[in-house]
């Protein structure tokens, strides 16, 4: 399962994935690699700028299933070699889960074939985590309250990209209810329905 | 494996599962691998997978107890012993002290490169003692080896898991989301916003998320649909289910050639109230509408369309639906469609009537004008008959049978139909 290049030097058993939430990619990754601090494990590679196209990602940054990882840099400009990443216009604060603080902003992209701003829409998405006190973000409302404090560290040079292609026919292993469980559950809520257990 | 292992998973100890890292096995490592183990008495490698008697744990003690390390989870794993049975049954007894864990739905084909391998049965736990139980939101996924894995004809029997009632099995339990993913979908919040959810999935383009949203809204309704008629007598019969084209290709416009195949549901008088007024303001009746001619019969109407033509390709998966959902989301498209297709179904028609677009949120099942003069006598009883299905994946869902009675069907009305008037029955 996934690529293994990456996680050679995690050897674990059998259903043990990389499947990290929000807050530990940028606590534990982002937050790391913009304090130069060593990441343990170090499994995201860094690829620097937006040259590959999403499908060039394959071997390249962390693959877990179908969705792939790297450190790049913050930039503007997003042209791989065959396209380009057109923002979606949305910001999703990272919180803490422990005392819900802004740690970083979740942004999202899809990937378009060709040329801006003619290129042809593709079902490549990625969600680029940056940290949450750059300065250079003050300009985004959600984010806003936290963007007071200083820091010396460079935080606005590192990002994490998570790139997937959505529509992908596997949910996610069933830790989630299929949509038919879901309606099977709520017309449970009948009782006179008589179902062969 | 265990000699080249840099970084050891101790349970319940001091945690060296990496951060980002997480026991989120597929269906398969937990059947292949740690279910097949565990039968067979190997020695599992890490022992990830705690033993659990079922009868003795809550579901919030599991979760204290199959802790894996101590990042955060989302599900927890266990092996159980299925030996207790309730006393007036053959059924597993699966009662704690506090409540009691009941299936739920049909249990799925688990498949390891195209070969059956095991079962997965869902469970739900209720608080309190049958049938006064309160229903929770802990879920259960219980997988059971498949003993018959070298024969894929193996039908199962109608009593069901009779057979599989003894040994081993593995365990998933999870608290099921009442707002569903907040993690990937950022809609989740324009969604529950209700009035910009609409704008919302243009602009954001990712529907992550939407048709869980979709269904769960679909649930809601047939309840409430069903909560209205319930009381009501029926006679007939008359039963939901589709058919789809399983299109493969990724492509959203291929999706958007169902359209043109499916039935529009026809017409037929309903009393309006005014939140059926509303509704229709999404609906754009001008649509390539296709009015078959339903035959008037006795107790029934059969209307037949077959969706699949040559490829006889039918829903596979949910994806194709998803695949569906997202083309409409995306808002390129035209206005509001609905899907309706019908089924054969010689005694009862068959039908799944979507509202892609917004109309989704107030689906309905249709109120067809009976023409004896009281309303009350067309009235749906769910149930669910899917005779065939042995798995979601099977060529036909059966969601919903709507027992009814009605005399005769109005044919040519050029509404579409896919609301119903609670207030007629």
């Amino acid at each position: 399962m996934g690529d293994s290049e990456h996680q050679r030097n995690v050897n674990l058993p059998p259903g043990f994935r990389f499947y990290p939430s929000d807050e530990e990619l940028v606590v534990h990754f982002l937050q790391r690699k913009a304090s130069l601090l060593p990441c343990h494990p170090d499994v995201i590679p860094d690829l620097d700028l937006f040259p590959y196209d999403p499908w060039d990602l394959h071997g390249k940054a962390l693959g877990e299933g179908n969705q792939w990882y790297y450190f790049s840099r913050r930039t503007q400009n997003r042209v791989t070699h065959n396209g380009y990443w057109k923002a979606m216009g949305m910001e999703e604060p990272i919180v803490t889960s422990s005392n819900g603080k802004i740690v970083g902003v979740k942004k999202y992209f899809i990937f378009f074939m060709g040329e801006s701003p003619s290129g042809m829409k593709t079902n490549w998405v990625m969600q680029e985590y940056r940290l949450s006190d750059s300065s250079s973000s003050s300009s985004s409302s959600s984010s806003s309250r936290s963007s007071k404090r200083k820091s010396k560290t460079d935080y606005c040079k590192w990002v994490i990209c998570r790139v997937y292609e959505r529509d992908d026919d596997d949910n996610d292993g069933g830790t989630e209810l299929s949509c038919l469980d879901e309606v099977f559950l709520s017309l449970d809520d009948l009782d006179e329905i008589s179902l062969p257990n | 494996m265990p000699e080249n292992m840099s970084i050891s998973v101790n349970v319940n100890g001091q945690s060296q599962v990496p951060p980002g890292f997480r026991f989120h096995p597929t269906e398969e490592e937990l059947l292949q691998y740690y279910l097949r183990k565990k039968v067979s008495y190997e020695k599992i490698d890490l022992d990830v997978i705690r033993d659990v008697d079922l009868n003795k744990l809550e579901p919030w003690d599991i979760q204290e107890r199959c802790k894996i390390g101590t990042t955060p989870q989302n599900d927890w794993y266990f092996f159980s012993h299925k030996d207790k049975k309730y006393p007036t049954g053959t059924r597993t007894n699966r009662a704690t002290a506090a409540g009691f864990w009941k299936a739920t739905g049909r249990d799925k084909v688990i498949y390891s490169n195209g070969k059956r391998i095991g079962m997965r049965k869902t469970l739900v736990f209720y608080k309190g003692r049958a049938p006064h139980g309160q229903k929770s939101d802990w879920i259960m996924h219980e997988y059971r080896l498949d003993d018959n894995t070298s024969d894929t004809n193996i039908v199962p029997n109608v009593m069901g898991d009779g057979a599989q009632e003894e040994g081993w099995v593995v365990c998933r339990i999870f608290k099921k989301k009442n707002h569903l993913k907040t993690l990937d979908c950022p809609l989740t919040s324009s969604i529950i916003t209700g009035e910009s959810g609409r704008r919302s999935h243009n602009m954001f383009d990712d529907d992550e998320g939407a048709l869980e949203q979709i269904l769960q809204q679909m649930g809601r309704s047939c309840k409430e649909e069903n909560e209205v008629n319930y009381s009501n007598n029926n006679n007939g019969r008359f039963s939901l289910s589709s058919n789809f084209n399983n299109n493969n290709g990724g492509d959203h416009s291929s999706s958007i050639n169902y359209n043109d195949r499916f039935l529009k549901l026809p017409s037929l008088e309903s009393p309006k109230s005014t939140s059926l007024e509303n509704n229709h303001n999404n609906i754009d009746t001008n649509n390539n509408v296709y009015h078959p001619m339903i035959p008037e019969m006795e107790g029934s109407f059969t209307t037949v369309h077959h969706m699949d033509g040559s490829n006889g390709g039918r829903l596979a998966n949910w994806a194709a639906l998803d695949r569906l959902v997202a083309s409409q989301l995306n808002g390129q498209t035209e206005s509001s469609r609905q899907l309706a297709c019908f089924s054969t179904d010689p005694t009862s028609s068959s039908m799944m009537v979507y509202g892609t677009n917004d109309v989704v949120q107030d689906l309905q099942m249709p109120t067809l004008r009976s023409s004896s003069s009281s309303t009350s006598t067309s009235t749906h009883r769910a149930a669910f008959v899917s005779p065939h299905a042995q798995d979601y994946n099977s060529s036909e869902i059966d969601l919903w049978t709507f027992a009814r009675s009605a005399s005769s069907l109005l044919s040519s009305s050029s509404e579409p139909l896919c609301h119903v008037s609670n207030t007629s029955v």
